[in-house]
């Protein structure tokens, strides 16, 4: 019997998917990755390539990389996020060390303004357009808290500087917006 | 260990922001093998993540995870079509050329396996390289606090058992009752030094100020301090002082002491 390829809901059966699909050498492997973990592992990523497109090709090498090394996972070594997020850390790395990073970390603001002009363009379908309403019921300091940390690529040191608050209620906020976050969905 | 004080500690937050190094991540792993209630928790945390990010548009594009396959793809279609152009040349060959030269092409084709696994275990020894680099500035790192935390702890001996100085343990008013600090005040050359041994972390934009008391006088400015660094050197005070204390004033201190504000206080 062969899992399901879908799985977004069902639990932490997708780990188990994915671990299955990679040891059985199904690019749906990458599929179900880039579902499920893929905005965790570019804000990993981010956090160390500083720059979107950049951080998106890395993400691209990563998945490369995924499919070649995926049998050298192991279970017992720890979790799939846990080697993903070394793989992504380790791709990143690399990436600060090409010429082309360290070109484009000088016109950085110049990207930012195509980045924002990218964001506005993004059309809302109808579904999306009604999670947007239900998570617009987050207080926006907590919207905000969680965009910074899994989205942009923040740490909790750097937001606490940001948004001149004590490391410890930046902690404490963003354990309170996950949990709101959780509750309305 | 307090389950529900571990999942509450909002370290499985971080795990998923990516902000736990490897070694810590890994530990996370091995209490979620053992107890299952983290491991669902942490599942939640993904998918709370996950919705956010379908609601937002906050995705890595599409286009990431086509190139990658496509990538893959042509890859592989490169892989078969050498292979049987190489096949087909070799039996050309075969037929033109004498046993030597299929010898020589069988010595080639295992040099280039041999070849192949040698770099898969140069790629594997990189890989190693770099995660034991890693541990290693994270060990660096400790023992760079460690060796801080130690220098402190010296320079509070020195302190304490300098026999010109003047030691006056200051005890928590009742706006804070636990706090406690040290004074040294050296007989010689009448400096002052503080011992910040229990002080709340002041609110933003706020310090603590020492003040020397002198009988039928104001309070005597004798300087501002970090609550977070153990000992610091403030003013020279000379003179009839009776007592010590610290009042928590607006960052950069001010002429004259909020009384109301005296955190810890102690007599001579």
């Amino acid at each position: 019997m062969s899992p399901p390829t879908q799985n977004i809901t069902k639990g932490n059966s997708v780990e188990t998917d994915i671990v299955h699909y990679l040891k059985t050498r199904d690019k749906k492997a990458l599929q179900l990755i880039f579902e499920n973990y893929g905005p965790v592992l570019l804000n990993i990523i981010l956090r160390i390539v500083k720059d979107r497109p950049m951080a998106q090709d890395t993400l691209q090498e990563v998945l490369i990389k995924i499919w070649k090394n995926g049998q050298s996972y192991k279970v017992e070594n720890g979790s799939l996020f846990t080697w993903l997020t070394r793989v992504c850390r380790n791709a990143a790395i690399d990436k600060t060390r090409t010429k082309d990073y360290k070109l484009s970390e000088k016109f950085n603001t110049a990207i930012d303004l195509v980045n924002i002009a990218e964001l506005a363009a993004h059309e809302e379908g109808t579904e999306q357009l009604y999670m947007r309403q239900m998570i617009d019921q987050l207080p926006s300091v907590q919207q905000k808290l969680i965009d910074l940390a899994y989205f942009q690529g923040y740490t909790q040191k750097e937001i606490a500087k940001f948004m001149k608050m004590p490391l410890g209620t930046v902690k404490t906020r963003i354990r309170l917006a996950i949990r709101n976050l959780r509750s309305i969905i | 260990m307090n389950l529900k004080d571990y999942i509450e500690s909002g370290l499985l937050e971080s795990y998923m922001m990516g902000e736990l190094s490897d070694e810590e991540m890994k530990e996370v792993d091995r209490l979620a093998a053992r107890h299952p209630v983290i491991g669902q928790e942490l599942e939640k945390i993904r998918k709370g993540i996950l919705t956010y990010a379908e609601a937002t548009g906050n995705r890595p594009h599409p286009d990431v995870l086509r190139a990658a396959l496509k990538t893959l793809q042509d890859d592989q279609e490169d892989t078969q079509t050498g292979l049987s152009k190489l096949q087909d040349t070799s039996e050309n060959r075969i037929k033109r050329f004498p046993v030597w030269y299929v010898a020589a092409s069988v010595l080639l084709l295992v040099s280039i396996i041999f070849n192949l696994i040698l770099f898969r275990k140069l790629r594997e020894n990189r890989e190693e390289i770099r995660s034991l680099t890693n541990q290693r500035t994270l060990l660096a790192e400790q023992v760079e606090t460690a060796s801080l935390k130690l220098d402190d702890a010296e320079t509070r001996i020195a302190h304490f058992t300098n026999e010109d100085n003047i030691r006056v343990r200051m005890e928590g008013s009742e706006i804070s009752p636990r706090s406690f600090a040290h004074v040294f005040w050296n007989k010689k050359t009448n400096a002052v030094f503080i011992s910040v041994d229990n002080l709340p972390e002041p609110p933003h934009g706020h310090q603590y100020q020492l003040w020397a008391i002198k009988p039928g006088q104001s309070p005597i400015d004798a300087g501002i301090f970090d609550y977070n660094e153990q000992i610091q050197k403030l003013k020279v005070i000379k003179g009839d002082v009776m007592a010590f204390a610290v009042t928590l004033e607006k960052e950069g201190g001010t002429p004259h002491a909020t009384v109301e504000k005296t955190y810890v206080k102690g007599f001579l």
